[in-house]
């Protein structure tokens, strides 16, 4: 490969991994808080699981850029400044209510079922191999999700009237997953990752009918580009401050 | 078969070390003191998760955060099997969280204490954890099944939560200037709350000799406290660190570790919900609860509509 | 105010696909396809699971060994009412759970309680349980990877993930510190 395409690939990854160690990291603000003691368990799960997809993304671009992937994740995620991270804005916002969070959670696990299984096609073999892996941890996930956006949804006028503030807050967020960065195109043209316009084509479908079925409205008229991965809401800077409050409390020691 | 030859029968069953399943008859006093019991514990998985809980967003690399968090998750689920042991008894889980979040029921005054810094998660898991496995791995021998059960399953799951501390003030102890004097602090503040855990001395015990006659307790509470200080104790001084009790010494005759004077008056304290973090801890459950009342209101209307099965 | 934790759903797990399911306690939830993902979360955290049923709890008919012993077994109904399946559990001994036998066809729960004792007769019991089999919501062979494989790649939930032991004996071999 290409030394641009394999960094740009390394960029690539790192962004997905960022989203799915910030979503983890806001999952996990839910423990000891959920509206039932089987969610504490259920919802604590799902931000397991995304804690250890963002290792294994990061890992992988560690490999693309000949550094110790046993080092590399964790230098990524405790040494960077907010502003070098680049994960989609949605998942950096705070936790909300629940209907927010769940739905938030729903809107992600959709985008990965499609991103997924676009890249368990790529002509990167870690990469595919990886994607396959995850996506059957995933399918999980949007049992999960999808079960509870349907009930919540369908639930009582009030629960419903919660998922629907909830996705006009989160609807147009969604969309920067799928916006193009810089380097996507000629990865994509090479066969290594997905077109993000396809994937956007595919995740909205695919969540138009499940928000329809649980009667809740998505936005009409025309929602504006989403801003690049690198335009942070305020939210983020104090989000990792307490990410990195410990760790940075002294460099280079073992905990 | 009147009152008196049922009990004789009961006692006789708990003699021969038989196991009382729910719909077994069983003395009034039996099921109250159980139900006390069991729902006390399960309240302590539950409030527990708290003052862990606040660390999984500041744990200091990926390992960390990952273990902390499977560790907090392990004991929401300690808490599901414990509330559905005294479920078997016939008290409601509806009824246990009131009682929890009226404070009429208690929960291990050790989740009262604060944790002030990521030392504490190294600590806590090795003290707190530690002396909760010897009262675990008692209680699997409990006449009662469920809670029997129960307990074999928490103590197989607890020995991670555990080992998983002692590795971190290992490490510590071992590592920066920092990190000796971070965890040196942690162990001060934490071991005489650790001590208290095992509850009053024997003789100002007053449900003990009921609850070991009927095998719900097979050991007193300082039974296990010895075997927790003799287990811990020599351990953390081995790491170069030492414990905030100048009595504590081995004593050769006995063989065991013994310790200085417990402060009451700071366990009765806590224990009346007038701890450092009593209030907090009971904020944190009340608003959970309340916040997620439209969530299960939500979920038990969307059943009620589905068609029957 | 009233609140609701749900109702109660027993959960079976099968270990290996050639052992029985048998009972590993219950969880609260508002329905059958929640009780499922419930009790996977709450009961298969660490491997060794290949299939989940749940059951409400309210639908279980239950008979004691000395309930029999009492009054004996529930009469059979007299003619034909529709007859359904019923999966029946057996818990053999004090310590043990209840584990799954086999099925009876029957009009109603007493009655499969009856035709559980006759037709699982040989076998010792303290307690036997009957459910409409169509009540029994179980997981599917197609979801084996994505239900159950999880558990297995979390190794940190296994205590001899964390090397204690080698550590101290490290430490007591050196010389001591000055801290």
């Amino acid at each position: 490969m290409k030394a641009e395409l394999r960094e740009a690939l390394a960029n690539y990854l790192t962004a997905i991994g960022d989203d799915e160690l910030i979503l983890a990291h806001r999952d996990s603000e839910w423990a000891g808080h959920a509206p039932i003691l089987e969610e504490d368990i259920g919802f604590a799960n799902l931000a397991l699981d995304e804690l250890g997809h963002a290792s294994i993304w990061y890992r992988l671009a560690a490999e693309l850029l000949d550094e110790d992937p046993d080092r590399h994740p964790d230098a990524l995620v405790f040494t960077r400044p907010a502003s070098e991270f680049r994960n989609v804005q949605m998942v950096e916002l705070p936790n909300g209510d629940w209907a927010f969070s769940m739905l938030r959670q729903y809107l992600f696990d959709a985008s990965e079922q499609v991103r997924l299984s676009a890249l368990a096609a790529s002509k990167h073999p870690e990469l595919a191999q990886a994607a396959v892996k995850i996506r059957t941890e995933e399918l999980y996930h949007i049992r999960h999700t999808s079960a509870w956006v349907r009930r919540l949804g369908l639930g009582t006028q009030q629960s419903n009237r919660k998922m629907q503030t909830a996705l006009d807050l989160l609807y147009p967020r969604a969309l920067q997953l799928f916006t193009e960065e810089t380097g996507e195109a000629e990865l994509a043209s090479a066969g290594l990752v997905p077109r993000p316009d396809r994937l956007l084509a595919s995740w909205a479908s695919q969540v138009s009918e499940e928000l329809i079925a649980s009667e809740l409205r998505l936005p009409d008229g025309n929602l504006s580009t989403p801003a690049g991965r690198n335009a942070h809401t305020s939210h983020l800077e104090p989000l990792v401050a307490e990410l990195q409050q410990v760790a940075r409390l002294e460099a280079e020691i073992a905990w | 078969m009147n009152e008196a030859d049922r009990l004789k029968a009961f006692e006789e069953r708990i003699r021969r070390g038989e196991k009382i399943e729910p719909g077994d008859w069983m003395p009034d006093e039996y099921r109250r003191q159980l139900i006390r019991m069991i729902s006390q514990h399960a309240h302590s998985e539950v409030v527990g998760m708290l003052p862990e809980g606040a660390w999984i967003t500041r744990a200091p690399n990926l390992r960390r955060k990952l273990v902390l968090l499977a560790k907090v998750q392990d004991e929401a689920g300690h808490g599901q099997y414990l509330y559905h042991a005294a479920e078997t008894l016939g008290a409601t889980r509806e009824e246990m969280i009131e009682a929890l979040l009226s404070g009429r029921a208690k929960y291990s005054s050790i989740f009262n204490y604060p944790s002030l810094s990521w030392a504490d998660m190294g600590v806590i898991g090795w003290f707190v954890d530690g002396a909760a496995i010897l009262n675990q791995t008692m209680l699997a021998r409990c006449s009662y099944g469920p809670y029997s059960r129960a307990n074999i399953r928490i103590s197989a799951e607890e020995s991670f939560h555990m080992k998983q501390g002692k590795e971190q003030v290992i490490l510590m102890s071992q590592g920066s200037p920092l990190q000796r004097s971070m965890v040196q602090d942690a162990a001060n503040r934490w071991w005489w709350p650790t001590i208290m855990m095992f509850g009053p001395h024997d003789h100002d015990s007053p449900n003990s000799p009921v609850l070991i006659r009927w095998g719900i307790k097979t050991k007193t509470n300082d039974q296990l406290r010895q075997d927790f200080v003799n287990q811990v104790a020599p351990e953390v001084l081995e790491l170069g660190l030492s414990l905030p009790d100048p009595e504590l010494h081995f004593d050769q005759a006995s063989g065991n570790w013994l310790i200085g004077p417990i402060d009451w008056d700071e366990f009765w304290r806590v224990v009346k919900g007038d701890g450092p973090c009593n209030a907090e801890r009971m904020a944190a459950r009340r608003k959970a609860h309340a916040d997620g009342e439209w969530v299960r209101e939500a979920l038990a209307g969307y059943a009620e509509r589905q068609p029957a099965a | 105010m009233k609140d609701t934790q749900w109702p109660i759903y027993q959960v079976f797990h099968q270990e290996q696909p050639d052992r029985p399911h048998t009972n590993a306690g219950a969880v609260h939830a508002p329905d059958a396809e929640l009780a499922l993902q419930n009790a996977r979360d709450v009961f298969v955290r660490r491997p060794d699971c290949v299939s989940l049923w749940v059951v409400p709890a309210d639908q279980i008919f239950s008979l004691t060994a000395e309930e029999i012993e009492r009054a004996g077994l529930p009469p059979t109904p007299a003619g034909n009412g529709d007859s359904q399946r019923y999966l029946v559990f057996l818990k053999r001994t004090q310590a043990g759970s209840h584990e799954h036998v086999g099925a009876v066809s029957a009009s109603s729960g007493p009655a499969a309680l009856g035709e559980a004792v006759r037709s699982f007769g040989t076998e010792e019991a303290l307690v036997w349980w009957v459910v409409p089999e169509g009540l029994v919501e179980r997981t599917d062979a197609a979801e084996v990877g994505s239900l159950f494989g999880p558990a297995k790649d979390k190794p940190y939930r296994d205590q001899a993930f964390y090397h204690t032991t080698t550590l101290m004996r490290q430490i007591r071999g050196r010389p001591r510190q000055e801290t």
